[in-house]
């Protein structure tokens, strides 16, 4: 379980977290909305240890980010290495020997070619196969979703259930609700660095409804479209 | 194109601000620095003149990158972007043309100048989808990536050894393996994104050690062949050769530790004027290690823990 208390975060004077109160369980899958520049990201790197931040994050483990795989959501690539240096890169890091890396492309990505010339889509599925490999028990996953193809948008989908089967504890954020509807238990809706509401599986639809309004409104109409 | 000029002056002047140094200050240092290097350069080696200019190409070629060309080819028609790039190609290299001139190398000088032209005129982007191979892919990164970036110094290394061997020239043997050991001391200049350090399950000292135990065995790796060459060819001086090893080994640890002490930015100026002055004065590694070691331990805490 990892539990969150009065959890802030600032970059200079401009406070970005907000007293933030979570708890997330063991084999639960949680998702993270929120408009664009709400936190989502501040909050995953602070859980991961990528950013100091005041207030506490503690874990049953002792080091939280050894347990962990964070899909960053745009992923970072060397110039010159190939995908299965990429994932291979990321397994030495935690001293996972790794075999049958082609029987586990479960993407069909091409490990043999430069991850920089990879499209958006093609480096999202590298990154998620390489932490995939890295056999945590946490997973942060920010915008898995972003830019890939249908296909694979199934997949890990998929992949996401199963993991709620091997009882991992999963954070996703995305902008697409289906899909957040589809996997997690429990929704977290953030709006300027806070937790506005904490919605359970129960309520998705009403809360999808309430954003729709409340996100659209009478916005398009300013637009007099023609 | 004065527009162009002047903005990638104001954003050199921000990169200095920056690493924290005052303009007139920095570009004072930064002409001493040029000064002292070359005078150094010319000083005490025979080679000085092919140095100097890789380290003008090496510079100049930065320039030619191809996501910057592209960039600069969308904004500017083919006369203007091929002015741009004769234009700052050649002034990247006016402080080497000087220096050179100043040595009245005036055959090199040209030679030089004619290379930095060929570089802003010729494109050297290559469509063809090919992963050079590299030995050392089980250990990712610096050197699977350093390696492929920097393939073609080996066989030149290689030769200069057999050249070296070949006319007993045991200096330029010597000279082989310093180019070894500085190809392989750049490939730790760059500070990787912070994810890659954060992935690691160790301590900031374990994660220290782990990158100077593959650092020391991929170069040993690279270097065996000129260090046996040598060996054999000049047993005499093998006493000499040990040292010059041995001393790619510790600049090669220095480098490490200053690159991950001031985490996660890249090793600033002073830093850097620190390493330059040890290669001056290499007994100041005695104190430059144990030094960027414990900043390093210390920066690397924010995302390792013991």
């Amino acid at each position: 379980m990892i539990k969150i208390e009065k959890l802030s975060k600032f970059y200079g004077q401009k406070q970005v977290l907000n007293t933030i109160d979570l708890a997330f369980e063991k084999g639960k899958i949680y998702g993270i909305v929120g408009e664009n520049g709400a936190g989502k990201t501040t909050l995953f790197r602070c859980i991961s240890g990528l950013e100091n931040y005041q207030g506490n994050i503690t874990s049953g483990y002792k080091n939280l980010k050894d347990h962990l795989g964070l899909l960053l959501t745009e992923p970072f690539f060397f110039p010159k290495i190939t995908g299965s240096e990429y994932i291979q890169l990321l397994a030495n890091a935690r001293q996972i020997k790794l075999t049958n890396m082609e029987d586990k492309n479960i993407f069909d990505l091409p490990l043999n070619q430069y991850a920089s010339t990879y499209s958006t889509g093609m480096k999202k599925k590298l990154a998620l196969t390489a932490i995939l490999l890295q056999e945590n028990d946490i997973f942060i996953l920010d915008e898995p979703f972003n830019g890939v193809d249908i296909q694979s948008n199934l997949i890990i989908t998929e992949i996401i259930k199963q993991f709620k089967k091997l009882e991992k504890t999963v954070l996703i954020s995305s902008h697409i609700f289906s899909t957040l509807a589809a996997t997690c238990d429990e929704i977290f809706l953030m709006k300027n660095g806070e937790i506005i509401r904490k919605v359970k599986q129960a309520d998705f639809s009403n809360l999808e409804t309430e954003m729709k309004n409340f996100t659209i409104g009478n916005r398009i109409d300013k637009l007099e479209l023609k | 194109m004065k527009a162009y000029f002047l903005l990638q002056f104001k954003m050199g002047n921000r990169r200095m601000i920056d690493f924290g140094l005052p303009l007139l200050l920095g570009y004072a240092l930064l002409i001493s620095a040029f000064l002292l290097f070359s005078n150094y350069l010319f000083d005490n080696t025979e080679f000085a003149n092919y140095i100097y200019g890789l380290l003008a190409l090496s510079m100049v070629s930065k320039f030619s990158a191809y996501a910057r060309n592209d960039f600069l080819k969308s904004i500017f028609n083919k006369k203007h972007y091929k002015r741009i790039r004769l234009a700052e190609n050649i002034i990247c290299c006016i402080p080497f043309t000087l220096f050179l001139l100043y040595q009245k190398q005036f055959l090199f000088c040209i030679l030089l100048n004619i290379l930095v032209m060929l570089l802003a005129l010729l494109k050297f982007h290559t469509t063809i989808n090919f992963t050079i191979p590299t030995p050392f892919s089980k250990t990712p990164f610096e050197f699977t990536v350093g390696f492929r970036k920097t393939f073609y110094v080996f066989p030149i290394a290689y030769l200069l050894t057999y050249i070296s061997i070949s006319v007993g020239n045991f200096n330029l043997g010597v000279f082989a393996m310093l180019v070894v050991g500085m190809v392989c001391f750049s490939y730790y200049s760059k500070m990787e994104n912070d994810y890659f350090v954060w992935n690691f399950n160790v301590s900031p000292k374990e994660f220290l050690m782990l990158k100077v135990k593959t650092c020391f065995t991929f170069f040993t790796l690279l270097n065996l062949p000129i260090l046996i060459a040598l060996s054999v060819s000049f047993l005499d001086e093998i006493e000499i050769l040990i040292i010059f090893f041995i001393l790619c080994y510790t600049y090669l640890a220095t480098m490490i530790f200053a690159k991950y002490s001031d985490f996660p930015n890249e090793i600033n100026i002073s830093q850097g004027i620190l390493i330059a002055m040890s290669f001056m004065f290499p007994p100041m590694l005695l104190i430059l290690i144990p030094y960027f070691f414990s900043r390093s331990i210390k920066k690397l805490n924010t995302v390792l823990h013991d």
